[in-house]
């Protein structure tokens, strides 16, 4: 158990509900794998559209929706987004993602920093998507956001923890919780940044373009699971040279 | 009268709501967005639209 956002959650796995086949999944992932939260976005719907379906049909009553902003290229369009998002949920989570840039998809920290000041004091609670910046994360921090989601590497790449020495500070120093967000592609890769001491991570490709969404994102509920315990645990040091595990002495004669 | 509606053009005369249900949407999962502005829900059934406005109905899709 663990307190987020004014919630009491079990799970540590979030996930995105982008690139799924079946938003029928969504449901068999929160009660077969007990993810929670799931993260969705805002489009155009209807006449002239691809979208004709509304994702929010699908996910369980109990479940926590996270609106994300991702489509907005500056923080006048964020803030429009995530209130459009309370009028249609009444949730106030919001995950606040700007670029301007889309070969990468790398946030824009300035905006997101403009945007989340203004939907905390609007009353959202805030789960800013930045780079791994020890020096935003606590600037965010006192403004007073939920929670920082620095990326793992860059969306969708499945390239895991790119950059260990920039999110352990921040794991590190800031007191809200930090949420892995971006890039992770194995189960592995999320134990790993469980074991770092992330709160949770927020996985999307991976589960979703999968050959069996259900069963990846089963694998990824164990894997954060494993990766909090041994972190709770606390994980050994490393040595360089072989620390046998046998006694080394009263061998049997030869 | 000539609204775009979504980026397209469409001849059309009501209110918000009567335009929601001649397109086929359930409006409870729906906002909508007049020249750029939120409207509230409880101002569709009486917002009646002009010429020349620019409406964007917008929903929840599946995202990270």
């Amino acid at each position: 158990m663990f307190e987020i956002g004014g919630k009491i959650l079990k799970s540590r796995l979030f996930v995105g509900t982008g690139k799924l086949p079946d938003y029928s999944l969504i449901e068999k992932m929160y009660y077969e794998a007990g993810v929670e939260v799931f993260a969705v976005a805002v489009r155009r719907i209807g006449p002239n559209t691809r979208h004709t379906r509304n994702v929010l049909e699908y996910i369980p009553k109990d479940a926590v929706v996270m609106v994300n902003t991702s489509g907005a290229q500056d923080h006048r369009e964020a803030v429009k987004i995530a209130m459009i998002g309370r009028e249609l949920t009444n949730s106030d989570w919001v995950k606040v993602e700007i670029e301007k840039d889309t070969k990468y998809l790398f946030p824009d920290g300035f905006e997101t920093l403009k945007a989340c000041e203004i939907l905390v004091k609007e009353g959202f609670k805030v789960f800013p998507y930045i780079y791994p910046d020890l020096n935003l994360a606590k600037e965010l921090e006192q403004i007073g956001v939920e929670a920082v989601m620095p990326l793992g590497s860059p969306i969708g790449t499945n390239k895991g923890i790119g950059c260990e020495v920039l999110l352990k500070p921040i794991i590190n120093e800031v007191k809200i919780p930090v949420i892995i967000d971006a890039g992770i592609g194995r189960p592995s890769h999320a134990a790993q940044a469980m074991e770092m001491g992330a709160d949770a991570v927020l996985i999307n490709t991976a589960i979703a373009t999968s050959a069996d969404p259900l069963r990846m994102a089963m694998a990824f509920a164990k894997a954060v699971e494993a990766g909090r315990l041994a972190f709770e645990v606390g994980i050994l040091k490393e040595h360089e040279y072989a620390q046998a595990s046998s006694p080394l002495e009263d061998f049997i004669g030869g | 009268m000539l609204i775009r509606v979504n980026d397209r053009e469409m001849e059309f005369c009501g209110t918000i709501m009567e335009l929601l249900l001649s397109v086929n949407l359930n409006p409870e999962t729906c906002a909508v967005l007049v020249n750029g502005e939120i409207v509230k829900k409880n101002e569709w059934e009486s917002f009646v639209l002009k010429d020349g406005d620019y409406v964007e109905i917008v929903s929840f899709v599946g995202g990270g």
